[in-house]
């Protein structure tokens, strides 16, 4: 019965065949077109914010959404050249940088050594815990240290608390790429004279570039989109950009251009960057807990 | 040699001292006592378990707490049931893999805050698409989502989902292209559909992976906070506040500093519990 079966089903089909070739295509249309669509639904709240940036006060408030429209810079002239946004761009640049370098600086050399070191699973813990904390904990025990020592609304301040995330990101992550290391390349390099800071320096380090590449681009990005200890820590002068944001939105006339607009660039380096560590991004997610590849 | 491997563990330990630790112990020493820069009777005499009393018998704060497990719970478990399906898509997809996975990551890596904005956009009740197209199905009002308390906690379970089901998806992609081959083969060879490949083989393979990510997903969800204070900023009611909003609100909106450390104290030993389940867990996986 099922061997006649499959014969009648084979048949017709071997008869349709160019008939259906158009039918395939269709499909083959179809199997694009369909996820196209649905990358695009979900990526449209990214999409819309950026759109909103480049559109003046009437364009923003009609009634329907509107997708095709006169595009128009002036919201970035306004938040950037007119207001003091840049200040706070500046901010977030000086911020970023200084702490990802401190951290970078401290943290290398403590990655490599744990990472050969038997023992150290307490650090290794207490440094995951340091990672998971929540910001808030730390931030009233920070907020009112920094009143009493004058280091708030100071670079100092807010950097010292990004380090709380930096430093064991850092070790985290470096500490991962260390162990891919073979220890025989210590062991040579030892034999031939180096001393340990001399193989961690000469020999180790320039086969973790890459490694170290992401990590720097992930401490720089994990500051640049931090806001609880900014928005506490911060006051008219080291304001970053996150924190720049929920100011401009007030119940009496919040230009929205200007909001997108300042959006934009915020969120712009981070999503273009991105690219550039997405081998690594499980690792940077996690800081550096997990390596999948 | 052990001066080297001091001299290279030393800095590190004397910043997170400074910057972790004594923050840490600071504010368990703030939570046994009664202070507040505004308050002048709140000038920081000792009153011993008084805060940790008051937290046990606060009913805003267990509002909190049930909002933040019920945000937690519903969150992570939509993104862990997506998270998968979306992951074993990515893993059947040839060519065009590496773009799909990379416009997926946008979402996480873009500043939280901004993530916020762009529902704030989007939900807006005058001018978010959002709201026009859930208009035009007739499922909300004029008044738009966020206005009723179930929409608003609706919004935010959507924008983590939104956020966070591609890191799951990316950990069970992961996960799948270092399963094991032969086992794969074998049940093929065995006459197994492709359903039941993956849900009897491939499945109990990543189940490791899955847990990790559960529980980072768990940890980084108790403390929400930016996406919220940007979109509901608690509201309406106490509908979205969840626990990092209650404490923002004690400790810099009223500036309660001492009862808002006796809440990030206790935030603290739950989330440390959490770590060492975690660790424990990446620990074993290290030694299999």
């Amino acid at each position: 019965m099922t061997t006649t079966d499959a014969r009648v089903e084979t048949r017709p089909q071997r008869t349709e065949q160019p008939r259906r070739t158009p039918r395939r295509a269709f499909v083959t249309v179809l199997s694009v077109l369909v996820p196209a669509a649905l990358m695009l639904a979900y990526l449209s709240p990214i999409v819309w914010l950026v759109l909103t940036s480049f559109k003046n006060r009437v364009d923003i408030f009609s009634s329907a959404p509107t997708v095709f429209f006169t595009p128009t810079l002036a919201n970035y002239v306004e938040a950037f050249v007119d207001k003091g946004f840049t200040e706070n761009l500046v901010n977030s640049a000086v911020v970023g940088l200084a702490s990802t370098l401190i951290a970078l600086l401290v943290g290398l050399p403590a990655a490599y050594s744990l990472s050969r070191a038997s023992k150290g699973e307490g650090f290794m813990m207490a440094l995951l815990a340091a990672r998971l904390l929540p910001a808030m904990v730390l931030a009233v025990p920070l907020f009112v240290l920094a009143s009493n020592l004058g280091l708030r609304d100071t670079y100092a301040g807010l950097i010292a608390a990004h380090l709380t995330f930096a430093l064991p990101f850092t070790v985290w992550m470096m500490r991962g790429f260390f162990l891919a290391v073979p220890v025989a390349l210590d062991e040579a390099a030892q034999l031939d004279g180096c001393g340990e800071w001399g193989t961690f320096l000469r020999v180790i380090m320039p086969i973790v570039k890459p490694g170290l590449a992401a990590t720097a681009i992930f401490c720089l990005i994990n500051s640049w989109n931090e806001f609880l200890f900014a928005l506490v820590l911060t006051g008219r002068e080291t304001q970053t950009l996150p924190v720049a944001i929920p100011s401009l939105i007030t119940p009496i006339g919040t230009s929205w251009g200007q909001v997108a607009a300042v959006g934009t660039v915020t969120v712009m380096p981070v999503m273009i960057v991105a690219f550039i560590v997405q081998k690594h991004i499980v690792a940077g997610m996690t800081g550096g807990a997990i390596s999948a590849e | 040699m052990r001066w080297a491997r001091i001299g290279m563990q030393a800095p590190s330990l004397v910043i997170l001292m400074l910057v972790l630790a004594f923050p840490l112990v600071y504010s368990l020493l703030l939570s046994f006592q009664s202070y507040s820069p505004v308050d002048p009777a709140a000038d920081g005499r000792w009153i011993g378990l008084d805060n940790y009393a008051r937290m046990f018998t606060d009913t805003q704060f267990g509002q909190a707490i049930l909002v933040t497990l019920g945000y937690v719970v519903l969150a992570v478990a939509l993104e862990t049931l997506l998270g998968l399906v979306l992951g074993i898509w990515l893993s059947r997809l040839v060519r065009t893999r590496r773009l799909m996975t990379s416009l997926l990551l946008l979402p996480m890596i873009a500043t939280p805050l901004v993530v916020g904005l762009m529902f704030s956009f989007g939900l807006n009740p005058q001018f978010g698409y959002m709201t026009s197209a859930l208009q035009s199905l007739g499922l909300i009002g004029e008044a738009g989502v966020l206005d009723s308390p179930v929409g608003a906690f609706a919004a935010l379970v959507v924008m983590d989902v939104w956020e966070w089901t591609p890191f799951i998806a990316l950990m069970v992609l992961a996960g799948l292209s270092a399963a094991p081959e032969a086992q794969i083969q074998a049940a093929q060879l065995d006459g197994c559909s492709t359903f039941q490949i993956y849900w009897h083989v491939m499945l109990p393979m990543i189940r490791p992976v899955i847990g990790v990510a559960i529980l980072f997903r768990a940890t980084e969800a108790i403390r929400m906070f930016d996406q919220v204070y940007i979109l509901t900023g608690g509201g309406p009611g106490s509908a979205t506040t969840v626990n990092d909003i209650f404490q923002y609100r004690v400790s810099f909106t009223a500036f309660d500093m001492s009862y808002g450390a006796t809440l990030g104290i206790a935030t603290f030993a739950v989330v440390m519990t959490l770590t060492w389940v975690l660790f424990r867990y990446l620990n074993r996986r290290g030694a299999a």
